[in-house]
């Protein structure tokens, strides 16, 4: 922690993309949905696949972000048809990509406590269940590099989780690591830094990588 | 954490686990756009062109061309169904069989924005052959809720997919046979006596008898 490093916070690399999907939504709401799709879907599905683990649920989440995120915008366009304009204004001004993961991180959440409500009957693995046991060692000594840190980070918790993700699986800058959480920057820094301390105990513990 | 380096680009490119952490992204994106999006087309019927809106799974959402511009059509499937819409580049198997009257064709209908209820009286509404009627009533006996049949006949009021689930089909109580009242439909009650006429159930063509409207 005493390394000194540059301070992200303060040299954001913004999003290259956002300005050309905001406009496309500004001029039409399906297609510009259709570019914000082909822009994001993979993030959106790198994110849902190291949160869920699964590739099939990692599917089934992106899908069901995106669908929320689709049905966000529809309903702040249909608030401008007042005098009031506040859709526009909310459109404008939005960062498409900490949204949508934003999206993407709470429909997770509702997914993993529905399931706590009500487990699922279809022989499925439980959401978030930890692999856990001597047989994931086992495996572990076969996995690739890879498969064994994606089975590590699900030891991780959620939020911790969540912060070394997209930070360092896909990259994202800590500002908006922040925004996706709801918290500030120093905060989700810490985050990233005791997620990523805890990783490599767990790499440690684990016969390293 | 003993990260090697002093500035965090310099120990993101030799750190094996931050390397093998942004090795993590897939490279592999489903492209989800089929998944998410319908497609929308015009269409003939035996009601005359119809909009028809349908995605992966199947028709979701149909209006009469007569009754919706485009764009309400398109404004009305994204407050009813909530997914967006481009132009469809395939029509759905059996579609266009069935809106001319193909009583064989049955292609597959997207019903999963609605209740378990509405889906119920749907489903039992579509087992009525053609050429005959059923009483609201039956509906909702059908979906083991007798006492719902004004509430089965607000779903067939609001039917996302006339004509491929033929609620012109189900009439008052004492209609149907004799008594031409037919009662209400999505497309107007004239529109659903022709469609019983012509798939040959026993309504009566003229002198409608007073009362039994519901």
């Amino acid at each position: 922690m005493s390394t000194p490093t540059v301070d992200e916070a303060t040299a954001p690399r913004a999003d290259p993309d956002a300005d050309r999907v905001v406009a496309a939504l500004v001029r039409d709401l399906d297609d510009g949905f259709a570019e914000l799709v082909r822009t994001y879907q993979g993030l959106v599905h790198a994110v849902a696949l190291r949160t869920t683990g699964h590739r099939a649920d990692a599917e089934d989440l992106a899908a069901e972000a995106l669908l929320r995120a689709y049905r966000s915008l529809a309903d702040h366009r249909a608030s401008d048809d007042g005098v009031s304009g506040g859709g526009q204004i909310w459109l404008e001004d939005l960062a498409p990509r900490p949204w949508l993961l934003t999206i993407v991180v709470n429909t997770r959440r509702n997914q993993v406590r529905d399931a706590a409500r009500r487990p699922r009957t279809d022989g499925a693995t439980l959401p978030d269940e930890p692999v856990s046991g001597p047989s994931v060692e086992e495996r572990a000594e076969r996995r690739e590099v890879g498969e064994r840190l994606a089975a590590l980070l699900a030891h991780l918790p959620e939020t911790q989780r969540t912060a070394v993700v997209l930070r360092h699986v896909t990259d994202l800058p800590l500002t908006e690591v922040a925004a996706v959480l709801g918290c500030p920057v120093g905060t989700a820094k810490s985050h990233v830094s005791r997620g990523l301390a805890r990783l490599r105990t767990l790499i440690d513990e684990t016969g390293g990588l | 954490m003993n990260s090697p380096g002093m500035t965090t680009s310099g120990a993101d490119s030799i750190d094996p686990v931050l390397a093998g952490l942004a090795g993590l992204a897939p490279t592999d994106t489903p492209d989800l756009t089929a998944r998410l999006f319908d497609g929308w087309f015009r269409a003939a019927s035996l009601i005359g062109p119809v909009w028809v809106a349908a995605g992966s799974d199947g028709v979701s959402f149909l209006r009469a061309a007569a009754e919706l511009s485009e764009d309400d059509f398109r404004a009305a499937h994204r407050r009813r169904v909530g997914r967006p819409l481009r132009p469809a580049d395939v029509v759905p198997e059996g579609l266009e069989a069935a809106l001319r009257g193909d009583a064989t064709a049955r292609p597959r209908l997207d019903l999963r924005g609605l209740t378990d209820f509405q889906r119920d009286v749907l489903a039992a509404t579509r087992t009525i052959p053609a050429g005959e009627t059923r009483p609201y009533a039956w509906v909702a006996a059908e979906v083991g809720r007798p006492g719902a049949v004004r509430a089965a006949g607000t779903v067939l009021a609001t039917n996302p997919v006339p004509l491929l689930v033929p609620c012109h089909r189900v009439v008052p109580s004492g209609g149907g046979v004799g008594t031409g009242a037919v009662g209400r439909y999505i497309f107007g009650t004239p529109a659903k006596q022709r469609l019983l006429r012509a798939e040959g159930a026993a309504i009566a063509t003229s002198t409608p008898e007073e009362g039994s409207a519901r």
